[in-house]
């Protein structure tokens, strides 16, 4: 600024400050002034804010389903087959694992626990799988969660299964104390859990040596072998004993093994489909949000040619477009996220869940900023080349 | 009008050319023009005579292709882009052909747009704004949007906003092409009222011969010549 227009501007320039609230006040009052630019521009933001967060709450809700298994048996560590990427598929280990594992130090306990898939015969001649999980853990608080009907303690009992109460229909009309074939053994229902849908069948849970004989697993085989740390005891330090002395399995945390079912399910299933119709909706509100604001300023264009000719300089109505995309996208977020929120508790089942973690809320806010300050990059291009003599013609 | 203050815009010599090579169109060619503290000038021409490319090159919009521009006897000619909107700010109040008020903002805000530009609080402000508005009798339509006022409420808003911060100079472009004739003289005589008490520099380009007699000295500009009344 030459001395001149200091000397004329005087002390009148008192702070930038103002300058940049009356950049804001005027931004804000030219998009609720629009009515329909500002509907068609929150529109954008709050599609892309459902979709986005409906598609990351079935992704969480899937990856949730297939480890809560891993979340809730209680275990510390998990000695499993080598190269098993998730619960499903592994081969059996020997039961000299579990002598291996109680020995180890730093152990509380080593259990084993079975896994594997058996048939439930239906009264109509049909049958459906189920998951069948059989555990010693029920002491430790593990086995069977989210129980509705019955008690976790009727598992002492022989021959009794806990199933899932959402499939209580599909699996013969079960109730209380029912009796069941399953895989060719006799079973009495002893509970019902809710909830408890993975990606496989739904889980069912009995006593580890009634499992064993329903899957057939031999006396001497089992599926995982289950490790809880005593009070004090380092658990990468255990873990890292107990993968000295099992050199041949896979020895891992809990949360290592949580991490890795996610990053599998991501890498070779999920990913693709969710991260396509994220990413598709994420492109979708860009587009509408970037062509709403271009189209805004296009309106106003000779308002912006006002605005110049008066001396306000292109930074300066770049700050008012950013606050315009600020405002756009806190108010897309929040109606966007209310909705969602809404649509989750509307469509929450046994089946489906749709999980939005308090990380998503906060993570929408900022990339629903980023996205609106990126798409209103095109109408600031647009501001850039107003010229201010435009306003004379 | 006392007698003849300082001279406030000195242009002289001052050339403009659009495009380049064989799209080239010289819109000014040799033009001297100057305006004194308090004198009220009309610039009148056919159109595509360069006025309004003289009154952009004067009000800091445009840069000349050559000659020099002094207002208040600072060099503005050849001065960068961005130097621009600092010397537009504390020299020049605008009045447009349409107005060009903010949809969105009462009038008083609208007044007290240049005024919070240049770093006023709000409240000081708004109080100046109020206090322009009542000068040009619109002190019951100061919170009235644009699309509520008439057409010649609107171009004393205009006006209201050009006075505010009392900048030097006033640039306004056929400020009575939308108005009926009655409206458009009312308005001329209130902008030269204003301009003459606050001791501002007004040129007006304009076509209205029916507002001529209100100039102190009229312009004519042709072919991107002055054609007579510029001398120095």
């Amino acid at each position: 600024m030459s001395d001149g227009v200091k000397r004329r501007l005087g002390t009148a320039v008192r702070s930038r400050w103002g300058k940049n609230r009356l950049m804001a006040m005027v931004g804000i009052r030219m998009m609720f002034h629009d009515r329909a630019k500002l509907v068609g521009t929150l529109l954008g933001v709050i599609f892309a804010t459902v979709l986005v967060n409906q598609q990351l709450g079935v992704l969480m809700g899937l990856l949730f389903k297939n480890t809560m298994l891993v979340e809730n048996a209680g275990a510390d560590i998990w000695i499993v087959s080598p190269g098993l990427e998730s619960v499903i598929g592994g081969n059996r280990l020997s039961m000299y694992t579990l002598n291996q594992a109680r020995v180890a130090e730093g152990v509380a306990w080593a259990e084993p626990m079975a896994y594997g898939t058996a048939n439930v015969s239906l009264p109509n001649g049909g049958s459906e799988a189920v998951s069948l999980i059989g555990t010693r853990l029920t002491h430790y608080g593990a086995g069977p969660w989210n129980m509705v009907a019955g008690d976790v303690e009727a598992l002492e009992m022989p021959d009794t299964v806990i199933f899932e109460d959402s499939q209580r229909q599909k699996l013969g009309g079960l109730n209380l104390g029912s009796v069941r074939e399953l895989s060719g053994h006799r079973v009495v229902v002893g509970g019902f859990t809710w909830g408890l849908l993975p990606f496989a069948p739904s889980y069912a849970f009995t006593e580890f040596d009634t499992a064993r004989n329903i899957l057939r697993i031999p006396s001497d085989q089992t599926t995982f072998v289950l490790v809880g740390v005593a009070e004090g005891a380092d658990v990468n330090a255990v873990r890292d004993d107990l993968a000295r002395r099992l050199p041949e399995l896979r020895v891992i945390t809990r949360e290592d093994f949580r991490s890795s079912i996610v990053s599998y399910l991501i890498r070779a299933q999920l990913g693709i489909s969710f991260g396509t119709s994220t990413a598709f909706a994420v492109i979708v509100g860009f587009v509408i949000v970037a062509l709403s604001m271009f189209s805004a300023v296009v309106d106003n264009i000779r308002e912006f040619g006002t605005l110049k000719a008066m001396g306000a300089s292109n930074f300066d109505l770049a700050k008012l477009l950013l606050v315009q995309s600020i405002a756009y996208a806190v108010i897309g977020s929040i109606v966007g996220l209310f909705l969602v929120t809404r649509m989750s508790e509307g469509i929450r089942s046994a089946n489906l869940v749709l999980v939005l973690p308090w990380w998503m809320y906060a993570g929408t806010f900022g990339f629903m900023t980023v996205l609106c300050i990126v798409a209103s990059g095109l109408a600031l291009l647009r501001v850039r080349n107003v010229e201010p003599g435009m306003v004379f013609r | 009008m006392s007698g003849p203050g300082e001279v406030t815009v000195d242009a002289r010599n001052v050339t403009k050319t659009y495009g380049t090579g064989a799209l080239a169109f010289q819109a000014l060619r040799g033009v001297d023009f100057f305006a004194r503290e308090g004198e009220f000038v009309m610039l009148n021409g056919p159109s595509g005579s360069g006025k309004t490319t003289l009154l952009s090159i004067l009000g800091c919009v445009l840069t000349p292709s050559g000659g020099s521009v002094k207002i208040w006897g600072e060099e503005i000619a050849g001065r960068k882009e961005r130097e621009l909107p600092a010397l537009r700010l504390a020299y020049i109040g605008f009045i447009f052909q349409g107005h060009n008020l903010l949809a969105s903002l009462e009038s008083r805000e609208n007044v007290a747009l240049p005024l919070r530009m240049r770093g006023w609080g709000t409240g000081a402000a708004m109080k100046e704004a109020d206090r322009l508005l009542e000068r040009v009798g619109l002190a019951d339509k100061r919170e009235r949007r644009p699309h509520e006022l008439s057409g010649g409420q609107k171009q004393r808003v205009a006006i209201a906003r050009a006075l505010a911060g009392a900048p030097p100079i006033i640039l306004a472009d056929e400020p009575t092409a939308s108005l009926d004739a009655e409206t458009g003289l009312g308005v001329t005589q209130l902008l030269k009222d204003l301009a003459v008490q606050g001791g501002h520099t007004v040129v007006v380009v304009t076509h209205d011969n029916r507002i001529f007699h209100l100039a102190d000295r009229i312009v004519n500009i042709e072919d991107g010549h002055i054609v007579n009344g510029s001398t120095h």
